[in-house]
């Protein structure tokens, strides 16, 4: 539009009001839209390193607590499902082997809204009556979605298992990177 | 003349000892036999295992006092199934009061013994009741309890505790048992322990539980027989251990059980 005004009157004015050339003109806007250019690409690249999703690595406090029940007993292994709390919400299933009267291995697998984690635990394992109990470490090895750089090893890994019904409660805590 | 019998006593003295008690004077128990098995015996069933043995020195005499025994079980028995004792006994009960000063629900078998008293004070007796309850952990293993109650010629009450420790290949656990000494009589030589069977299972145990406000019966489920029986059978084995210091073992398998007809 401007350059069709100068073209006509023959006379334009710049930003600072000093009449111009059309070629100086056509220069200036050509350094306006490099500098927009730059700037927005600036911007954009600003806003995706302080997203929490764009490759950064996160930690996350651990205190999931664990209520479940038994689906099903094979052999030495109890089957649980039961559902998470703690700064990771959602179904959680566990899968725990009894591997000798005083040691159990588990392997836990946690399913929030926005993707999966899967860890594995060793545990010290003692029954004393109507309860066993069970204190450990657990790692995690792998996740999905949101999780899906997840790892984190020296978690601690308690819990009880109900010897009347074989329901299970189980305490995660420690740090988790994502 | 009086100081060289003075010397001579302690020759005198062992004489005496050998000849009167050889079953405190040998050193070595040439016979240990134990027996075991599974009720039922079906891969993976749960199960009441039983256990015996019966000891005696070379010459068929019974054994010194016993002070350990450790048992030996196979592999592959299932611990996660079991839902024997769901109860704790505490010893300190179970000696005051006997059998009711603990819950039936902490009963995990039960069986007897047969002692004989040293220097001819009768033929070996039995003693009829001895029942295996579950103890409070020691060292995060299962403690078994023993309690023994023997009345003629040998009153005692006992209360001696095994504890159920991993153990290598072939077998899976066992149970390791310190055994009090008995006097037969003031300042004489202790009880020997000729031979004694125990179960650990359900076989005849009745354990309760409140279900909506009544107490209801039911039966415990025992540990399971393993999945896969090893070539020869599944192996049991056992180790005595004397007052005197000696020691014996032995060895036996119970047969794998019949493959079913399809």
């Amino acid at each position: 539009m401007g350059g069709t005004a100068c073209r006509m009157s023959r006379k334009c004015f710049g930003l600072s009001g000093a009449a111009t050339t059309p070629s100086e003109l056509r220069t200036l806007v050509a350094a306006l839209s490099v500098a927009l250019l730059v700037s927005a690409a600036l911007v954009s690249a600003s806003a995706r390193a302080s997203s929490p999703v764009a490759g950064q690595s996160r930690i996350i406090s651990l205190h999931e607590t664990g209520r479940l029940h038994l689906t099903n007993k094979r052999g030495f292994v109890l089957n649980e499902v039961g559902t998470a709390s703690g700064p990771i919400r959602g179904r959680i299933y566990i899968h725990l082997k009894i591997v000798s009267t005083n040691r159990v291995t588990a392997e836990v697998n946690i399913y929030p809204s926005d993707g999966s984690l899967t860890g594995y635990a060793t545990a010290a394992y003692r029954v004393a009556g109507p309860t066993a109990s069970f204190t450990g470490t657990m790692s995690i090895v792998r996740g999905t979605g949101a999780y899906r750089r997840a790892h984190g090893s020296g978690l601690g890994f308690t819990g009880t298992i109900a010897r009347s019904n074989d329901a299970v409660t189980v305490s995660v805590t420690g740090k988790l990177s994502t | 003349m009086r100081r060289r019998l003075w010397a001579l006593l302690p020759l005198a003295l062992t004489t005496l000892l050998v000849a009167c008690c050889p079953a405190i004077a040998s050193a070595t128990i040439e016979r240990a036999t134990l027996h075991a098995g599974f009720s039922p015996n079906r891969l993976g069933a749960s199960t009441t295992i039983s256990f015996g043995f019966h000891l005696e020195t070379a010459e068929g005499l019974a054994p010194p006092a016993m002070t350990s025994v450790e048992l030996r079980l196979p592999a592959g028995i299932n611990y996660a199934t079991t839902t024997l004792g769901l109860a704790i006994c505490q010893p300190q009960a179970l000696l005051a009061r006997g059998l009711a000063g603990c819950s039936p629900n902490s009963r995990l078998g039960y069986g007897s013994a047969f002692v004989e008293v040293p220097f001819g004070v009768g033929p070996g007796t039995e003693i009829p009741e001895i029942q295996a309850l579950m103890g409070p952990p020691r060292n995060g293993n299962v403690v078994v309890l023993f309690y023994a109650n023997g009345l003629t010629p040998v009153f005692a009450q006992l209360v001696f505790s095994g504890e159920v420790l991993p153990d290598s290949r072939p077998f899976g656990s066992q149970l390791t048992t310190e055994v009090p000494t008995v006097p037969s009589i003031p300042d004489g030589p202790d009880v020997s322990i000729v031979s004694a069977q125990s179960t650990i299972g359900p076989s005849h145990l009745t354990y309760y539980r409140h279900r909506h406000g009544h107490v209801v019966p039911f039966h415990p489920v025992g540990v399971s027989v393993p999945e896969h029986c090893p070539h020869g059978g599944f192996p049991f084995a056992a180790q005595f251990g004397f007052q005197d210091g000696s020691s014996a073992s032995a060895s036996t398998y119970v047969p794998c059980p019949a493959r079913r007809k399809r």
